[in-house]
């Protein structure tokens, strides 16, 4: 918006606006947001397990969504509660055990290299927070199961002197922290590891060259996957 | 006295363990973890299909 008695700005790139478009675009580079490519090297099961994890996520999202709608007794007691109380715990299983196997897959080729160290920490901490937010799970089951295991885990974190940093004998932290405070640290660190493989591309195997960031996809199909 | 009965449920010991020096496992969590190593390893050496061929990409 101009001001009256002074001409517009011609270009409004001393905005924030602007700033923050420029930095977004920066991010990632063109093209590489949502590629129709990729380098010959990911035509392997291998670099299927990191996307795999995302789908068994959308999954376990979508469940549990679900069973924050319809609450403690409909999971215990309706047959359609427990099937859906058994999709969120099946596709944690699923979600846990093709996220291992990606780890496996990406320490053992190194996946560090090449200027991702942030991807590799990021994935870690995917992976940890994941494991918080599973067993704030468990605690949230309102049964005796989970009465049993927030005992034992008191005993253990008392043991290790975090304790009083939080009470995991109390069902209403677990459960807000179980839906709201860990879903959501997961969810922003698995953005920001998408974000990074995006911006630095998918790692090459150990033996292959590693493909310039701003022309990673060949424009020739030569070495590539359409 | 006997306070809890033997049939009741809270009385199961609960499934097999494998007991080997300070590991203490279940064998059903023994079997996911060989599972998902065959899984790794045919991961790294199954031919990714519609790919096969070098030249057709």
């Amino acid at each position: 918006m101009s001001t009256p008695g002074r001409p517009a700005p011609l270009h409004p790139s001393g905005s924030w606006t602007v700033g923050l478009r420029d930095r977004l675009s920066r991010t990632v580079p063109a093209g590489q947001a949502l590629p129709d490519r990729q380098p010959a090297y990911v035509a392997s099961w291998i670099y299927v397990f990191g996307v795999l994890t995302l789908a068994a996520l959308v999954v376990v999202i979508a469940t549990g969504l679900v069973l924050s709608i319809e609450g403690a007794v409909w999971w215990h007691i309706s047959d359609t509660g427990r099937f859906v109380n058994s999709l969120h715990l099946w596709s944690v299983e699923v979600f846990f055990a093709v996220m291992v196997v990606h780890l496996w897959g990406k320490f053992w080729m190194a996946a560090w290299r090449g200027d991702r160290a942030l991807t590799w920490i990021t994935g870690v901490l995917c992976f940890v927070g994941s494991i918080g937010t599973a067993f704030t799970g468990y605690l949230s089951q309102s049964n005796f199961d989970s009465q049993w295991i927030s005992g034992q885990a008191k005993d253990g974190l008392n043991a290790v002197g975090i304790g009083a940093f939080f009470n995991v004998l109390d069902p209403a932290q677990m459960l807000l922290w179980h839906v709201v405070l860990l879903p959501l640290v997961v969810g922003v660190v698995v953005l920001w590891h998408i974000v990074l493989v995006r911006r630095h591309g998918v790692v090459p195997p150990i033996d292959a060259p590693e493909p310039p960031i701003t022309t990673a996809i060949p424009p020739t199909p030569e070495g590539v996957l359409s | 006295m006997q306070i809890i009965p033997q049939n009741i449920p809270l009385a199961d010991p609960g499934g097999s363990y494998v007991n080997w020096s300070v590991f203490h496992i279940s064998v059903t969590n023994v079997v996911i973890i060989a599972i998902m190593l065959v899984v790794f390893v045919l991961a790294l050496v199954l031919p990714f299909p519609g790919h096969g061929d070098e030249d057709q990409r």
